[in-house]
């Protein structure tokens, strides 16, 4: 199963597409992943239903989060509600030892996103203030990355061992897709997810250049 | 000045207030130019002839902010968002209210944003609210000396 790991939608404040256009343009385009996770930033959207949407278009769509740390952004996957009262998830000042420990203590798993990236990438603070214990996984490929971005972030996790995950990062709809991760069984829920990604038995896909 | 303060002191206070009048030609040449093609929107003769949804975007306030907002840096347009909530009418004359609806930080490649949605709610003269229109400003911090 192919799930890109990464994306938002208009319920991120810099999101411009809509679920439903996710969806189609996966269709439409025949798209190599059998659904996506949304993962809005700074918030964990426990409101919005998409179970109808998933059977209408034969997609699995799952919630996580975004959180913005001193090591820079995190995905959160497996948020339950008491996750969500474990820390400030508005905050951009979350300790990342705070948000790995209380992932860890709530089931979920915590994942360093576009680790390459300037300022919001783990790698520039890792040579500043050296690497996190708890880091297990890290964004390896991600569709918004620019230059060597990814090549920085496939190279921490060599450095560290860590397992490297896929998602597009897509704000608009024909981002979607561009990057993601693909599991050996299927993955049905946010729980089955976290638990797939604690397994470590994953790979990070990208057809950037072909999206 | 952190968040929370200049949530505490700005949020959901009315700073601004201005009287707008909806002019049909105006209608027309933004149903043109965002390129319409339904008549209610482009023919000033359908007996449901009404702006485009997002006409109310037009409209500016005085002021985008309190007259007291503190300076911490220049702001960018960071975006518009309508919520139309009733159809306006050639002809209507409506107030449109503004307050500071929220205010929020973020990371990026460029450092810390702060981000303000300066909300305009707009009335006509029964006092129904017609349409909601949130603009969003973006301040990026200073980089260290």
């Amino acid at each position: 199963m192919i799930l890109d790991l990464h994306s938002h939608s208009v319920r991120s404040d810099d999101g411009r597409a809509q679920v439903e256009n996710y969806c189609q343009w996966v269709r439409k385009r025949a798209l190599p992943i059998d659904g996506f996770v949304l993962t809005e930033h700074r918030q964990f959207d426990f409101e919005s239903d998409y179970a109808a949407l998933a059977r209408e278009h034969g997609l699995t769509i799952l919630k996580a989060s975004e959180v913005e740390t001193d090591y820079g952004h995190v995905l959160v996957f497996g948020v339950t509600p008491a996750l969500l009262s474990a820390f400030d998830f508005a905050s951009i000042r979350l300790p990342l030892v705070q948000v790995l420990e209380e992932a860890e203590r709530h089931g979920a798993v915590a994942v360093p996103c576009h680790p390459g990236r300037t300022r919001v990438g783990m790698c520039a603070h890792v040579v500043e203030r050296g690497p996190v214990a708890g880091v297990r996984i890290v964004e390896v490929y991600n569709g918004g990355s620019r230059g060597s971005e990814d090549d920085e972030a496939r190279a921490l996790a060599e450095r560290f061992g860590y397992h490297g995950t896929g998602g597009s990062d897509a704000h608009i709809v024909s981002h979607i897709g561009r990057c993601a991760t693909r599991f050996p069984a299927a993955v049905r829920s946010e729980a089955e997810l976290a638990e797939a990604l604690r397994a470590g038995e994953f790979e990070a896909v990208s057809w950037k250049s072909k999206s | 000045m952190e968040i929370e303060e200049l949530k505490q002191c700005f949020l959901n206070l009315d700073f601004d207030e201005r009287r707008f009048e909806v002019k049909q030609d105006a209608m027309l040449e933004f149903a043109a130019a965002c390129g319409e093609s339904a008549p209610r929107y482009t023919d000033a003769a359908h007996p449901e002839f009404q702006a485009p949804p997002t006409f109310c975007a037009r409209f500016h306030g005085r002021r985008m902010l309190p007259s007291d907002f503190p300076e911490i840096g220049i702001p960018l347009d960071a975006g518009k968002c309508v919520m139309p909530q009733r159809p306006v009418r050639a002809g209507a004359k409506l107030v449109g209210k503004s307050h500071l609806h929220d205010v929020y930080e973020k990371t990026g490649r460029t450092g810390r944003m702060i981000f303000l949605v300066s909300r305009m709610e707009l009335y006509d003269e029964s006092r129904t609210l017609v349409s909601i229109v949130d603009s969003r400003l973006v301040i990026r911090e200073r980089p260290a000396e």
